[in-house]
């Protein structure tokens, strides 16, 4: 059946496929996902895809049509986009992969699906301020000690205090007072 | 209809006149509606904006699903079209104003002039093959060449030439001699030296000597100083002049005088010659008077030889007397009516203006100061001189550079030249004075000198004073102020004073009236004096100017003479015209800039000694490098070749627009579709890579009748390509590039291509690189499944990220995912064809808005209804065919071009019938309908 609108006003001609497609289209950055065509300008054009096979954003925009939430929502892929938004300026239907998988991201976030080397990164920094403490050498020391200053690295806790507040703390409370 | 009244509605003609249809636009569409409407009885006024007729069905090669030959198909509708009695064909032609309503349109159509009278023209293509120009040809993409008169494709309709000429060439609209530039720099260019220096001296007798003297405004305005420098135009003529000296090429000349009315010239100048060179030419047995013992004038007495050396002078001379110029030394006319009473009947006067002024200070009379002109005259009439040691030389013209440089090559140590502006002011040649500093001029800038001092009535020194420089004056340059107590004493023991000239008063001036300055007044235009019959021109009516000014305005009252002994107006049409300058076109992303060819020189220690000629001209590769560098600004140079080839008498480069005006009961709308620009994507390196082709380029180069003559090549090495990649999707589907819409024809396209490339070479692999196939029309599916099955055509389902070049081979590497396999794959091809979408036509929404018919949101003209009435615009009596309304197929263009037809038709129909012609239109489309169906 058709449906008439009037002129000016989108027409909505694309149908959500899928469950899941639904979830991601109503979180921030998730809303173009079903205007993919899957023509793979994005994988092409990928820098991530371009350095390994393991990697591929059509596969993932697919699968999140298709509706295999659990496989998407537990898989690294979406952790691997290094947000150069190469695939948004390229691609012609005004789909961004980028934004797709932040989306994704804070959905499996949310649901404590959050890949070992993001946690353990996470961890380093809240506990050390820093998160290359590992790399810090006695070459390092020398250096600095060769230009007169203190070999001594102070970690700084108001830093790391205020980084606890802003991004955990808030938004445990935050998550309390709305449950 | 009615010729040059736009605004002239004949009355007689309103209730009686036939019914007509107006199509605009001459494609596929536009000719089967022009067709169908005339083949009802009804007169059809088609108008298209090119030369030809054929729209971009004549450049493609094949048609898609049925490959059929496009010219083919395409040839037999043209001569259809333009033989037929019902159909005016309006070429070259755009539509400007359109008022009225349905039954009653005023249309105003502007014919652009193609400068070749259509209904004498054959086509024979003679005027084409003698003229010099070449500029890339749109019809082959700009892969190959056309001439500047042309013939846009074999079997262009009409079948008549075109010349392409915009505006005019700043280079001879600033000469005032008129010089045809940018034409003998062309010819010379392509080593024509004979025919270069005709054009030369259609407008000046001196080409040797103004190459060497001429201020060259030229140059000054030539379009190329815009981008680098300006091209060397009066050194090339120079060359031409040397050219012929040295191979003795010179043309043999004869007196062609058949007139019998004599003309007298009194002053055997730069203008006088000029004056009485165009008058021979012309027919008429002039006589030139002369007070002094030679001919010449200041290009003789004042000149230095080194700039212009006397045999260079004296062949020119000659030369304009082998046309039956008589010239009489030794007599100076003292009035007119002696020369009336020898029977002239028209007199030019060009006596010059070779007096020196004065300075007006103190001791300006002792002995040692020269005035210039008179020191120049001495100098070049080997006179004895007396020159000290040190020269000092006051003003900063030509003539104060010249007295400068000959007073060094006479003997003196030192020469100092006093100039009371500062260098930027400074009036003379700027290479003179480089050359003279070069020489050891020595320079005093904002100095003027205030006493000559003397000692026993010999100059001893000058006593100067230094100046600053104020507001601007009346000349536009800035005023110099004495500064207070600043004076200073410069030694010398000659003074050469050069502050400009002016008009001797001499008895024969008494006849005419003068202005306070002394200078003769003449018509601006016709230079005629207050005296009927007597024409002046040159230094003694502008006051001492340049060369070039005298010998334009010599040929200017030679055009003068010539009406008035013919009794006609001789102001008539002559009123100076307001003139456009063309601006070439320059991409200036690929333009390398290349420097003027420099003038070589004698050396310095050698030319200082004597009065041997310094610039020692341009050798031929220079000359023909310089001459390379125009611009070709105006496309067609004037150099009037066709004009002597055309045996019609077909060509006419006086024509100018010219306006119709028609009254037409319907018009139909096929303006077509112009292809997006696909230099927009980047990532696809068009323009950047020569490999990368569009789908437009490629057609023309499997045409046999393209610039190929139908052989595929690669245009980095013009060798075939066994590798050839296709590229859909590219400026349609688009969101990004604002171009969202399918473009409908360029998968069927670009199947049809990537078939053809195999038919070319069936060893060749051919991939498509797709988002999906719209194999939707009849036979579209057979002939997708063909191309992959019979054809061997590989399909990948990805659109394509990057494309690169191979450094080594100019091949083309692809980056894209096979989506059916999910792999990334690099792909090495040595040609990538883009298929660009289609865009409304340039200037669509211009001619809506002249019209009142809506647009759609992507640009293309809007229908009424697209399911009731489909080639209906949104004015009634207005229809819409072909890809004006959207991207259509040759059938659908076609079947749209009837549709249009028969509605237009059913209007012009009305009015025969005497109905009302709204009634008619109602019935076309009940009102009610419009409101409800407008946006489905």
């Amino acid at each position: 059946m058709h449906t008439c609108t009037t002129k000016g006003q989108e027409k909505s001609i694309h149908v959500p496929t899928s469950a899941f497609a639904k979830e991601v289209e109503k979180v921030e950055g998730g809303e173009a996902i079903n205007k993919c065509i899957q023509c793979g300008i994005c994988t092409a054009s990928c820098v991530v895809a371009n350095a390994t096979d393991l990697y591929r954003p059509r596969r993932m925009i697919q699968k999140i049509i298709l509706g295999l939430r659990e496989e998407v929502l537990s898989s690294d892929q979406s952790w691997l986009c290094l947000n150069c938004r190469m695939c948004e300026e390229r691609c012609q239907e005004g789909v961004s992969p980028a934004e797709i998988f932040l989306a994704v991201r804070t959905i499996a976030a949310r649901e404590g699906h959050v890949p070992r080397v993001f946690k353990e990164a996470v961890k380093t920094v809240l506990e050390d301020g820093w998160m290359l403490k590992d790399a810090y050498t006695d070459f390092q020391e020398d250096e600095r000690e060769d230009l007169g200053l203190n070999p001594e690295l102070h970690m700084n806790n108001e830093f790391v205090g205020k980084l606890r507040k802003r991004y955990f703390e808030r938004k445990k409370a935050a998550e309390e007072s709305g449950s | 209809m009615t010729v040059d009244h736009p605004t002239q509605t004949n009355p007689a003609n309103k209730d009686t006149q036939e019914p007509s249809a107006l199509v605009i636009g001459g494609g596929v569409a536009g000719m089967q509606a022009a067709l169908d409407i005339a083949n009802q009885g009804f007169k059809v006024h088609l108008v298209e904006k090119t030369p030809s007729i054929g729209g971009h069905m004549a450049a493609i090669d094949k048609t898609f699903p049925t490959l059929d030959c496009s010219a083919c198909i395409l040839t037999p509708r043209l001569s259809e079209v333009a033989r037929h009695p019902n159909i005016e064909l309006l070429t070259y032609s755009e539509v400007k104003r359109v008022t009225g309503k349905a039954g009653n349109f005023h249309v105003e159509v502007i014919r652009k002039p193609r400068y070749i009278l259509e209904d004498k023209c054959s086509g024979c293509g003679d005027c084409s093959e003698v003229c010099p120009i070449e500029v890339a040809n749109e019809f082959d993409e700009g892969l190959g060449f056309r001439k500047a008169t042309y013939l846009p494709f074999p079997q262009a309709t009409p079948n008549v030439y075109t010349i392409d000429k915009r505006d005019h060439p700043a280079c001879r609209i600033n000469c005032p001699a008129g010089v045809n530039a940018q034409a003998f720099v062309t010819l010379m260019n392509q080593k024509k030296y004979a025919e270069a220096i005709r054009i030369v001296r259609d407008a000046i007798p001196f080409p040797g000597t103004l190459g060497r003297v001429c201020v060259s405004w030229c140059e000054g305005q030539c379009q190329r100083g815009e981008y680098d420098e300006s091209v060397s135009i009066r050194n090339l003529h120079r060359f031409l002049s040397d050219y012929e000296r040295e191979h003795n090429t010179q043309v043999t000349v004869e007196p062609q005088i058949k007139r019998s009315e004599r003309v007298a010239v009194v002053g055997a100048g730069p203008a006088g010659i000029s004056c009485a060179y165009h008058l021979a030419r012309k027919g008429y047995p002039v006589t030139v008077f002369e007070k002094r013992s030679e001919e010449g004038g200041l290009l003789k007495y004042a000149i230095p030889e080194y700039r212009l050396p006397r045999d260079i002078l004296q062949e020119e001379i000659q030369w304009v007397a082998k046309h039956g110029v008589e010239f009489v030394c030794d007599r100076e006319i003292q009035s007119i009516d002696e020369l009336k009473d020898e029977g002239f009947k028209a007199v030019f006067i060009a006596t010059g203006a070779s007096h020196s002024n004065k300075l007006m200070i103190a001791g300006e009379d002792s002995k040692g100061v020269y005035h210039a002109i008179d020191f120049l005259d001495r100098v070049a009439s080997h006179k004895p001189v007396e020159l000290g040691e040190r020269v000092v030389v006051i003003g900063g013209g030509d003539a104060a550079v010249d007295s400068c440089r000959t007073a060094l090559r006479l003997g003196a140590s030192e020469v100092t030249m006093i100039y009371r502006r500062s260098q930027v002011e400074l009036p003379a040649i700027p290479s003179e004075v480089e050359m003279a500093r070069q020489e050891g001029i020595r320079f005093m800038f904002l100095t003027n000198p205030v006493e000559v001092l003397t000692q026993k009535g010999t100059v001893q020194g000058v006593k100067c004073i230094r100046m600053r420089l104020g507001e601007p004056d009346h000349s536009g340059r800035r005023r110099p102020i004495p500064i207070p107590d600043s004076e200073f004493t410069v030694v010398a023991d000659t003074m050469i004073i050069a502050v400009g000239q002016s008009v001797e008063p001499i008895p024969l001036h008494n006849d005419l009236d003068t202005t306070e300055w002394g200078t003769i007044i003449t018509d601006q235009v016709t230079l005629q004096t207050s005296n009927e019959g007597v024409f002046a021109g040159g230094d003694c009516v502008l006051g001492p100017a340049t060369v070039v000014q005298a010998v334009g305005q010599g040929e200017e009252a030679a055009i003068s003479i010539d009406r008035y002994l013919n009794g006609l107006d001789i102001r008539a049409g002559r009123d100076p015209e307001v003139y456009r300058i063309a601006r070439p076109k320059i991409d200036q992303s690929t333009f390398i800039p290349q420097a003027r060819a420099e003038m070589p020189h004698q050396s310095i220690a050698s030319r200082k000694g004597d009065f041997s000629e310094v610039e020692l001209g341009f050798d031929e590769d220079t000359a023909l490098d310089e001459s390379g560098r125009c611009l070709n600004c105006t496309i067609c140079c004037e150099c009037m070749n066709c004009v002597e080839a055309c045996d019609r008498d077909a060509i006419d480069h006086s024509m100018k627009e010219e306006r119709l005006s028609l009254n037409v009961g319907a018009i139909v709308v096929a303006t077509g579709y112009k292809l997006f620009e696909v230099s927009k994507y980047k990532r696809l390196g068009y323009g950047k890579f020569k490999n990368v082709i569009t789908a437009m380029e490629f057609e023309r180069l499997i045409n046999a009748a393209g610039p190929t003559q139908g052989h595929l090549i690669r245009l980095s090495d013009g060798k075939m390509p066994k590798n050839i990649g296709f590229v859909q999707c590219v400026g349609a589907r688009d969101t990004q590039k604002n171009v969202p819409h399918c473009s409908r024809v360029c998968c069927m396209y670009g199947i049809k291509n990537a078939v053809m490339a195999r038919e070319h070479d069936p060893e060749a692999k051919v991939s498509i690189y797709y988002a999906d196939i719209r194999a939707f029309g009849k036979g579209f599916e057979e002939f997708f499944e063909m191309s992959k099955t019979r054809f061997g055509v590989n399909f990948v389902r990805g659109r394509v990220g990057e494309v690169d070049e191979n450094p080594e081979n100019d091949n083309l590497m692809i980056q894209v995912e096979n989506t059916e396999t999910g792999s990334v794959e690099k792909v090495e091809h040595d040609l990538l064809v883009i298929s660009p979408g289609l865009l409304p036509a340039d200037d669509v929404n211009i001619l809506a808005e002249e019209l009142g018919i809506a647009l759609s949101d992507e640009g293309y003209i809007d229908v009424r209804n697209e399911l009731t009435s489909p080639v209906d615009t949104s004015k009634m009596g207005i229809f819409v065919c072909g890809c004006a309304d959207g991207p259509k197929d040759i059938p659908d263009s076609v079947t749209a071009g009837s549709a249009a037809a028969m509605r237009a038709s059913i209007v012009l129909g009305g009015m025969i019938a005497g109905q009302d012609s709204e009634h008619t239109i109602e019935s076309l489309a009940p009102e009610a309908e419009l409101e409800t169906t407008k946006s489905r």
